[in-house]
Formats: C-alpha cells, sequence, structure tokens
C-alpha cells in the first residue's frame, strides 16, 4: 500500500532581505521597464513635436512679417499640420503605452500577492481580517495605477524636456536663458515644496477622512438603534455639524498646501512676463546690453513661445505627485504582506505503510509557529479506517493545529504525520466556502467533472433535498456573494455535500457546527453520521455533545498536549 | 441622455440650491483660463510690436510704441492667473466640501427611512463604505462635470469674440470648430467611455468578492485540490474589469490627443485666416501674431474634459445606487393623518402575516398568526433564523409585511406615526448597539431629557451603578466605538438601561440576560418582573431553561420554527 510522508525541504527563506515599499516599486517597474521607456521616448516625442511646432510657428509670423511679400509660406504650414499629427500620434502612444504598462504592473503585483497569500496558507491567514486583506487586494493594488502610468514617465520627462529648451534658448539669446536658469535652481525647490505641501496634504486629509468617516459609518452603523429611539433627525444633524467641522478644519489645511502650487505657477507665470517683456524692450532697443540687439522676431518669438513649455513637465508632474504619495502608502501595506515568511512548505511523498488498517499516523508529532514556538506536541496518535475521532479540549488548546497539521497544511517541527492515502484529506470549517455562481458550481469545487445525479445524490444525503426540490432553477440556482439567500446551516450542509461528492477517504471537520443552532446541528450531525456509513474515517474538533457522541474515541488535548483519550 | 440627465437630476438640484456659491467659483475658474489667455495673447501682440517698430526705428523711420501699458498688461495676467488660480482652489473645494456635508446629512435622513430589509443586509458595513464612497463620487460632480465645460464654453466664446473684433471670419472660424472639439470632448467622449466606466465598481466588488472567497476558503480549495481551477476564475474577473479600463484608457488617451490637435489646429487656422488678411492689408502684423498665440491657451481650458467625461458612467452608476436607495419599496411610509394609540398596556396581533427578505430563497415568516393580550407576557421560543427578531421588527416597524398586517389596539401600524410608535416600544435587540460616545449620552437616546438621577435609577436597576461610581469620569465615562471599552456583559446591561429608560408600554427583550451570569440574571430579572408589571411584554428567547434564569413572568410560549409556529 502506498501512502505519503510530508517530507521538509530546507528553506531559506528567512534569508531573504525583507523588502522595502520604494524597492518592491523600482522592482515592479524594471518588469515593464521596455513599456514604461516606450511611454517615455513617446513623451520625449510630444515635447519635440511641440518645440517643432513652436519653431515653425515662428518661422511662418517671422516669414510673413519681416520676409518679402509673397513669399511661400505654404509648404510651411503642410508641415505644421504635419507635426501637430505626428505630435497627437505621439501623445496617444505615451498615454496608452503607460496604460498598458500600468495595468500588467497591477496584474502581476495581484497574482503575486495572491500566489504569497496562498503560500501563508490557511493557518497563517486565520489572523487576518479577511475582509481587509479583500481590500487590499482590490483597491490598494489600484492605487498604484497613477504611479506607473503618469507620475514615472513624467518624472524622466520633467528633466529632459526643460533641458532641452533651455539649450534652445540658450542657443537663441542667452541672457533669455539666464531668466529661465534663474527659475532653474528654483525647480529643486518647487519640487520639494510641492512634495511636501502633497505629502502634508495627503496625510492630513487622510487623518481627517478617517475620523469623519469613522464618526459616519458609527452613526449608519448604530442606525437601527436610533430609528428604534426615534432619534434619526438629530443623528442627521450631528452628521452634518461634523462635516462641516471637518471642512472647517481641513480648509485651514488646504489653503497653506495651495499655496506651495501658486508659488509654482507664480515664478512660471511671472518668468514668461519678465521674458515678454525683456523681448519686447530688446527688440525696440531699449537694451543695449549682451545679446539683446541680435534679437530678431523669430528668436523673440521662438523665446516667448518655448517658455511655458519649459515649465509645463513640471506643473504637471506636479500634479501627479499625489499619485506617488498613494502609490508609496498602497505599498508600504502591500509589502508587510510579502514580507511575511511562509510557513515551511513541504512535499508528499508516496511511502509505503507497514499497517494496513492505519489511515493516519502522528508519531511525536510537534508544530511550531513563527513567534510563538511550539503550539502543539509532542502528539502521537493513531486512526484506523472508518474511525471517528473527537477532538476537545479549551479553544486555544491546539485542536485546529492538529488538524491542519493532519491536512499538510503545517509540517511538523519534529516527529513525523503520515496519511495513508493518496487523496487528500476534505476539509471543513466553521466558515464554509460559498463562491459567487450556481449551488453547481459551489459543488464543482469538489469535483470539477461531477454530473448532475451525483450533485444530486450529495445534496440529498447532505441533507438539502428539501431545499432543492423547492429551487425552480435546481442546482443552476445562483447564490450571491458569500452565500447570501443561504442560511448558515444550509451554507454549512452545502460544505458537507462537497465532502460527499468527494473521494477522500479521510474527513477532517474543524468546529463544523459552532455556529449553528441546535436544529441545523442535528441535521449536520445526521449527515455525517451517513459519511460515517460510507465507510469515511472523520476526525472532528468540536465542543458539541451531539457530534462527540458519534465518535469512536474522544481524543482531548490541552495546552498543545493530548492529555486523555476515551473510548467512547 | 435624457435618462442621464433625469438620473442626476436630484444632484444637479441640490447644487442649484448653492447657485450663487457654484457661479462665484466657476467665476474664478474662468478668470484663470482668461487671465492665460490674455498673457499669451498679450505678449504675441506686444512682441511683434515691439519687432516692428524696432525694424522701422533701425531703418531711420520716425516710429513709436506706447510700451508701458502692454508690459503693465502682461505683469497684471501674469499675477492674476495664479492669484485667480489659487482663489479659485481654495473656494471650489470650500463648496465641494459644504455639499459633501449636506450630502452626508441627507443620505443619512434617507438611509433612516429605510426598513431593516435593506439595513440589515448580510454586507452591511461594506455596503456603507460603498455608500459613502458613492456620495464623495457625487460631491465631485460640480468640480469636474459641470464648472469645467461650462467655463471652456465660456473661454471659447472669449477667443472667438477676441478674434471676431478683429477678423470676423478667422472668430467665426475659430469658434466652429473649437465648439465641435468641445462638443466631443462633452458627448463623444461621455459615450464611448459610458459602459466600461458604468461598470466599473460593479466590476470592482465583483473581483474582491472573488478574492474574499478565496482567502477565507482557502482550507477546502488545497484539500480539493482545486485551487488552480478557482485561481482560473480571480484571472477572468481580474481581465474583465482591464478590459474596461483598457477601453477606458484608450478612449480617454483620444481626447487629450484630440485636445492638443484640435487646439493647435484651430491655432493654425486662425494664423492663416490672419496671415491672408494681413496680406490683403485688413489686419496689422502685431493682431496677426496675437490671433492665434489667443487660441493656443485654449489647451488649458480644455485640458481636464477627457479624463472628468470619459469617466462620466462612475458618476452616473453612484446617481443610480443612491437613487435606487431612496425610491426602493424599503423607505418605510408616514400615515397622512396618523392614529394616536391609546395609553396604557396595549393588545397586539399579527394577521396572516409574511415576510421575505432579498435574495432569500425562503421566507422569514410565512402566513404567521400571533396575538398578545394587553399586559401579557409571552415568550417566543425558536432557533436562530427561526423568525423571532423578524417579529419584534414588525411590531416597531423595522419592516412592514409583504403581506397580512400588524394590529396594536386593532390599529394597523401603518396608521401610526413612525416616531409615536417607536417611542411607545421599548426594544432590546439581539446585538447591544452603543455609540462611541459616553455613557450618559448613550442612556439618552432613549429620554434626552432624562435627569443624573434617572439615569442612576435605571443603572440601579441593572447593577452597573455601582461599577459607574467607580469611573474616574462617571457618567462621562466614553464606551468607545461599538462599546469596545466595555465587557460583554457590561454592554449588554447598558442597552438593557437604555431600554428601561424609555418607560414604554410594550417591551420586546430579545435573550436580555445573554452573556450574565445566572445569580446576576437572576437578581436582574426580580427587578425587572416589579418594572414590568402594567406593561406588554414579548421575549425572544431561544429556549426555555426552567432553571431561574429565564426571563421574569412568562405566563405562554410559543415556538417559531421556519418562520410559522409550530
Amino acid at each position: 500500500m502506498k501512502a505519503t510522508t510530508d517530507v521538509m525541504p530546507a528553506n531559506d527563506a528567512s534569508h531573504q532581505e525583507s523588502l522595502t515599499p520604494k524597492r518592491w516599486l523600482k522592482e515592479l517597474a524594471a518588469g515593464e521597464r521596455r513599456r514604461l521607456t516606450l511611454a517615455t521616448l513617446a513623451g520625449l516625442g510630444v515635447g519635440l513635436c511641440t518645440i517643432v511646432q513652436m519653431l515653425l510657428l515662428a518661422i511662418i509670423i517671422d516669414r510673413l512679417l519681416t520676409g518679402a511679400p509673397e513669399a511661400p509660406v505654404g509648404v510651411l504650414f503642410v508641415a505644421l499640420i504635419g507635426v501637430l499629427g505626428v505630435r497627437a500620434l505621439a501623445q496617444w502612444a505615451q498615454e496608452t503605452t503607460a496604460q498598458a504598462a500600468s495595468l500588467a504592473i497591477r496584474g502581476r503585483a495581484r497574482a503575486a500577492l495572491l500566489d504569497h497569500l496562498t503560500a501563508l496558507g490557511p493557518v497563517r491567514l486565520s489572523s487576518r481580517h479577511s475582509a481587509g486583506l479583500g481590500s487590499q487586494l482590490v483597491e490598494q493594488v489600484e492605487a498604484l495605477d497613477g504611479y506607473f502610468a503618469r507620475f514615472l514617465p513624467q518624472l524622466r520627462l520633467a528633466t529632459a524636456l526643460p533641458l532641452l529648451i533651455f539649450a534652445i534658448v540658450l542657443g537663441l539669446d542667452w541672457l533669455a536663458a539666464i531668466f529661465l536658469l534663474l527659475a532653474a535652481p528654483l525647480i529643486p525647490l518647487f519640487m520639494a515644496l510641492v512634495g511636501m505641501g502633497a505629502q502634508r496634504l495627503n496625510q492630513a486629509q487622510f487623518a481627517a477622512v478617517t475620523r469623519l468617516s469613522g464618526h459616519f459609518l458609527d452613526r449608519v452603523r448604530g442606525i437601527t438603534t436610533l430609528q428604534l429611539f426615534g432619534r434619526t433627525a438629530t443623528a442627521a444633524a450631528e452628521v452634518f455639524a461634523a462635516a462641516d467641522d471637518y471642512r472647517a478644519r481641513s480648509m485651514k489645511t488646504l489653503r497653506i498646501a495651495f499655496l506651495s502650487s501658486a508659488v509654482l505657477e507664480f515664478f512660471a507665470s511671472v518668468a514668461i512676463a519678465v521674458i515678454a517683456i525683456y523681448v519686447g524692450f530688446g527688440l525696440l532697443g531699449y537694451i543695449t546690453y549682451g545679446p539683446s540687439s541680435s534679437l530678431t522676431l523669430f528668436s523673440g518669438l521662438t523665446i516667448l513661445l518655448l517658455a511655458p513649455e519649459f515649465f509645463q513637465p513640471l506643473r504637471s508632474l506636479s500634479q501627479h505627485y499625489h499619485d506617488r504619495a498613494a502609490a508609496l502608502g498602497a505599498a508600504e501595506a502591500l509589502v508587510a504582506i510579502l514580507n511575511e515568511t511562509p510557513p515551511e512548505t513541504f512535499e508528499r511523498r508516496s511511502a509505503d505503510s507497514g499497517n494496513n488498517d492505519a489511515l493516519v499516523r502522528l508519531s511525536e508529532a510537534c508544530v511550531e509557529h513563527a513567534g510563538r514556538g511550539q503550539v502543539l506536541g509532542p502528539v502521537s496518535l493513531e486512526v484506523s479506517r472508518g474511525e471517528v475521532i473527537a477532538l476537545t479540549g479549551p479553544s486555544g488548546a491546539g485542536k485546529s493545529t492538529l488538524l491542519q497539521l493532519i491536512a499538510g497544511f503545517v509540517a511538523p517541527s519534529e516527529g513525523s504525520a503520515e496519511v495513508m492515502s493518496e487523496r487528500r484529506p476534505a476539509w471543513m470549517d466553521q466558515r464554509p466556502l460559498v463562491i459567487q455562481g450556481t449551488i453547481a458550481d459551489n459543488l464543482r469545487l469538489a469535483d470539477t467533472q461531477a454530473s448532475d445525479e451525483r450533485m444530486q445524490a450529495a445534496l440529498q444525503r447532505a441533507g438539502l433535498a428539501g431545499l432543492l426540490s423547492r429551487l425552480p432553477e435546481g442546482l443552476d440556482t445562483p447564490v450571491g456573494e458569500r452565500g447570501a439567500g443561504l442560511s448558515g446551516g444550509q451554507a454549512q450542509r452545502l460544505a458537507l455535500a462537497r465532502v460527499f461528492l468527494s473521494d477522500a477517504a479521510l474527513v477532517l471537520l474543524d468546529e463544523p457546527t459552532a455556529s449553528l443552532d441546535e436544529d441545523s446541528e442535528a441535521e449536520v450531525a445526521a449527515s455525517l453520521a451517513r459519511l460515517v456509513e460510507e465507510g469515511r474515517t472523520l476526525i472532528i474538533a468540536t465542543h458539541h455533545p451531539a457530534l462527540m457522541a458519534m465518535a469512536h474515541r474522544v481524543v482531548r488535548i490541552q495546552a498543545g498536549q493530548q492529555v486523555e483519550e476515551a473510548t467512547a | 441622455m435624457r435618462i442621464l440627465i433625469s438620473e442626476l437630476r436630484p444632484w444637479l438640484k441640490l447644487l442649484a440650491r448653492r447657485r450663487a456659491r457654484m457661479a462665484l467659483g466657476a467665476l474664478l475658474l474662468a478668470l484663470t483660463v482668461g487671465a492665460a489667455i490674455g498673457l499669451l495673447a498679450l505678449s504675441g501682440w506686444f512682441i511683434t510690436a515691439t519687432a516692428l517698430t524696432g525694424a522701422m526705428l533701425a531703418a531711420g523711420m520716425a516710429a513709436s510704441l506706447e510700451v508701458y501699458a502692454p508690459g503693465g498688461g502682461i505683469r497684471f495676467f501674469a499675477v492674476l492667473r495664479t492669484v485667480a488660480r489659487y482663489l479659485e482652489r481654495v473656494y471650489n473645494h470650500d463648496s465641494v466640501l459644504r455639499l459633501l456635508a449636506e450630502l452626508r446629512s441627507g443620505m443619512f435622513a434617507v438611509l433612516a427611512r429605510l426598513d431593516a430589509r435593506a439595513l440589515g443586509q448580510r454586507r452591511a458595513s461594506e455596503w456603507l463604505n460603498r455608500l459613502t464612497a458613492d456620495i464623495d463620487t457625487l460631491d465631485s460632480l460640480y468640480l469636474r462635470l459641470l464648472a469645467p465645460p461650462l467655463v471652456a464654453l465660456l473661454a471659447i466664446a472669449l477667443v472667438s469674440g477676441l478674434l471676431g473684433i478683429f477678423l470676423l471670419p478667422a472668430g467665426l472660424a475659430v469658434g466652429a470648430v473649437l465648439l465641435a472639439l468641445w462638443a466631443w470632448l462633452v458627448i463623444g467622449q461621455a459615450c464611448l467611455g459610458m459602459a466600461a466606466s458604468t461598470r466599473r465598481v460593479a466590476t470592482l466588488d465583483h473581483l474582491r468578492g472573488r478574492i474574499l472567497e478565496t482567502l477565507q476558503g482557502l482550507a477546502e480549495l488545497k484539500s480539493y485540490g482545486t485551487l488552480s481551477q478557482h485561481r482560473a476564475r480571480i484571472d477572468a474577473d481580474q481581465a474583465a474589469l482591464y478590459a474596461d479600463q483598457w477601453q477606458l484608457g484608450r478612449v480617454a488617451a483620444l481626447g487629450n490627443a484630440l485636445v492638443g490637435l484640435g487646439v493647435s489646429l484651430a491655432a493654425v487656422l486662425a494664423l492663416w485666416l490672419a496671415a491672408e488678411a494681413y496680406r490683403a492689408e485688413a489686419l496689422s502684423g502685431p493682431l496677426m501674431v496675437m490671433m492665434p498665440l489667443a487660441v493656443l491657451a485654449m489647451g488649458e481650458a480644455l485640458g481636464a474634459l477627457p479624463a472628468s467625461f470619459t469617466g462620466l458612467g462612475a458618476t452616473r452608476a453612484a446617481a443610480r445606487r443612491l437613487n435606487a436607495l431612496g425610491r426602493s419599496r424599503s423607505v418605510l411610509s408616514e400615515p397622512e393623518s396618523p392614529a394616536v394609540p391609546v395609553a396604557g398596556a396595549p393588545g397586539v396581533r399579527l394577521r396572516n402575516v409574511t415576510l421575505t427578505y432579498p435574495g432569500a430563497l425562503t421566507p422569514a415568516l410565512d402566513g404567521l398568526d400571533l396575538s398578545l393580550e394587553p399586559g401579557e407576557r409571552l415568550a417566543l421560543l425558536g432557533a436562530s433564523g427561526a423568525g423571532k427578531s423578524s417579529v419584534a421588527a414588525l411590531l416597531v416597524r423595522l419592516l412592514d409585511p409583504d403581506q397580512g398586517e400588524v394590529l396594536r389596539d386593532d390599529i394597523p401600524l401603518v396608521d401610526v406615526s413612525l416616531d409615536e410608535l417607536r417611542t411607545r416600544t421599548a426594544y432590546l435587540t439581539q446585538h447591544s448597539e452603543l455609540f462611541d460616545d459616553s455613557i450618559a449620552a448613550n442612556l439618552r437616546l432613549a429620554q434626552p431629557e432624562a435627569t443624573e438621577a434617572s439615569l442612576w435609577h435605571v443603572l440601579e436597576l441593572v447593577e452597573l451603578a455601582d461599577w459607574a461610581r467607580e469611573l474616574a469620569h462617571g457618567l462621562e465615562t466614553r464606551v468607545g466605538e461599538g462599546g469596545r471599552q466595555l465587557s460583554g456583559g457590561q454592554a449588554r446591561r447598558l442597552v438593557l438601561a437604555r431600554v428601561l429608560l424609555l418607560d414604554a408600554p410594550l417591551v420586546i427583550l430579545d435573550e436580555p440576560f445573554a452573556g450574565l451570569d445566572r445569580p446576576m440574571a437572576a437578581r436582574i430579572a426580580e427587578r425587572l418582573d416589579t418594572w414590568l408589571c402594567g406593561r406588554t411584554v414579548l421575549y425572544l428567547v431561544h429556549q426555555l431553561r426552567h432553571d431561574g434564569s429565564d426571563p421574569p413572568g412568562i405566563l405562554r410560549s410559543l415556538t417559531l420554527r421556519d418562520g410559522r409556529l409550530g
């Protein structure tokens, strides 16, 4: 006979450096380097086309005003329209490529997180709030979008384009270039100002929004109580007062935060105005200093047209700065998940069993949990085929850990745990899995090929025949998200039907009736009895007398140790 | 289109109430755009004028140019742009936050009229988060969808007017091109993005649900070896979400590219027409240059439109959800001419009542008949889910039945005003619901004018008075979010005290002693027995134990099973 044994490979996970949010974002970006570079190049193309457009405009105007009458400008107009077309294409390419990169990155990040959470396994996940995890894997992964789709490409452009424009202006008139340069050292200052402003704004807003939402949700959650005491009108007034107070407070922060970007705008506007006036006075001949005397309508107009473009990439960047803050915030939470080391994994190997009757054999098995030390063991237990074992003991004693060990969700730190079956044990706990889909979809989780007849038979054995007969759509009846429409007992029996459908010889049940009332519990117990009739082996962690009465043996666990065993 | 407007109408009406504020905000926005147009246009005019004058001076011709007014004008526009932008941002954010306060309290008032069918949904807290997010989506209706297109129209009128003064054909042509562009950016973008952006929230919810079920059911999925098949479902959901996002991204990119192309083409057109006029000596050189530059500044006015209108569907979906809430059959009706119930212990009757919760496969109450005589104490027994709380909810109109009727002293409950009914019925619910406020404030929910002495009195009844006296802040001690600072037993007794403070002739107590030890339950039961004299009482209990821990004075008991009396 063949059996499976848990074998632990050496695990180096602990040697891995812990990931920081910034490094993670960088790694994610590296995975899409090609598209992100393409997006930046396309953005550079947009900038170049804009420069050419402005040059062409200046040349056309110069020809019209100072050239010979009837000087040919038609070809220049055609070239200008051509450049505009190319620019539009480049802009489209920049945005769509960056969007594609962002989508790919988010998909990959979510897959990596799911892989990691799956690797952490049911044991480690049980300590986390699953609704919180759900929103992290959806909302927070989505919050990475702006960083990759907008901020990163813009960050590179914000350095490259102003430099290019500066070089052109320098070639045309070095004094005008100096005006831009004077603004240039202020650029890092702007960046810092805008950055700090954005961050402070973000933090302050976040804290205030959380407080406000807390107040609102507190009132809304308790709305039944408010209804019962006829206090809803007062509460509505309170909600308004809280929101209005929030407005007054956050306006104080906002007034200051907006100042930093106003400063950026101010410098940009003033620089343009100064250059316009300088060029004008130079053209009039009022300025005799330096290169001013050689200013022409062409060079003057080009400088004037390019000056706003010098500041434009920076202004765009400052608009996308909150994308960065949002992504960093999300990355921090997500990296915390990735930094959690998965429990040691193991492969199940076939081994020959000496005893034909034993299905489960634990010898001196211990389990350690990271940070909590040894939580179970040493436990020795042998379970024969067809036996029903009840595990009892106070909560936290290690009953669930023992089941998880047998299920193979955790590896023994010492000793050995063997299950002499090629099929994995079936599992059921107090929160049965109900997926969005039909009843049949839910059943097929246990056996993807199950026929309608087999599913109906399984439902009947699980005590759901009555419900099924009342449903006009039968097996194709949709059940809502997380079992909406099913009572707790019905959901539990649906999970039981899956056990009937599977051909697992061993069934592990962790407090299967903990959240059920007595009637439902009795029905579940009756179904379990039918499982026993089929010759399956059951190990049930439970406190409930009805289930303990079914057991052939009762094993009591206390503080991780097996303290007594009674034969029922 | 008409449907869209009717969906947004209630929210637009709300904006209309602050018409002056919205108009001022839009004006500041327009001033910002106008200043940008002025800055570029005047600069172009100025440079050209100076160049031409300079050339004439250099050629030895007599020429002069007044430079100080245009120079001053340029500086003025530069400063105006910054100042107007700053003021606009501060003012409009203030408006949005004011709106948020109104939306939240308004929505709360709508929620307060909903029945337990809507409020008691399985995923209440997530549903509430969704609701809050929808309100936040709608508060930006003005700043994203209303003001920008209006200001853009204003700017188009300004630029084409400016051009038209000097050269009518240029004004008309540029106006026509920009108007067509505007129409595309608002209507075309909205149409292209509508379906995908309307679906967004639903698709996200679906994906979240899938991920949650995977994480919660990981043990089962692993043991059946079907985890990878299930992961394929997540991948499919994510693919659907991202197909929509890809579509929206491309549409928005198209719009952004069109803004750049359209505005530049309009500028080229203006230059072409102006050049023709210049050559025909119908237009001066500086004015010719001014024209394309003024048009180029329009990029700023139109730039925000593509992103906003591509995502119009998200706002529409939020409005739709909130509208549906206000119109749902879950809104409890108020009688037009309310009947006044008589004082004293009432008799209560449920006649052939049927009740089904949304999405439930079977009814919660199925043709139920039940009556309580005045002053009677009846225990309604049954497992959880048998329908006990539904009966209680019917008696205080947290719910109305789908069929049958509920009478109190032979008056149908729907004829009594909600506040009247509820202040005359004390209902201790299964969950001990407390607010993040002081002990006194939580008690005074039942009776806002209650004196300190009466608060202490009810606390004595539930044996909390000694504990409260020991507290540093006494009755002003805060209980924490959801009463988290209290133990389960203390919270239970505090909500019981609150129900006693209401002093109502009909009392419904759901497992009043849950979580209390037997001696304390017995002591409280004794005091309760006296207090309950002369009132009609309905107990909701799992089962009677007959060991002294049952609620006091039960004369009759009935058992509910699957929504019927068994």
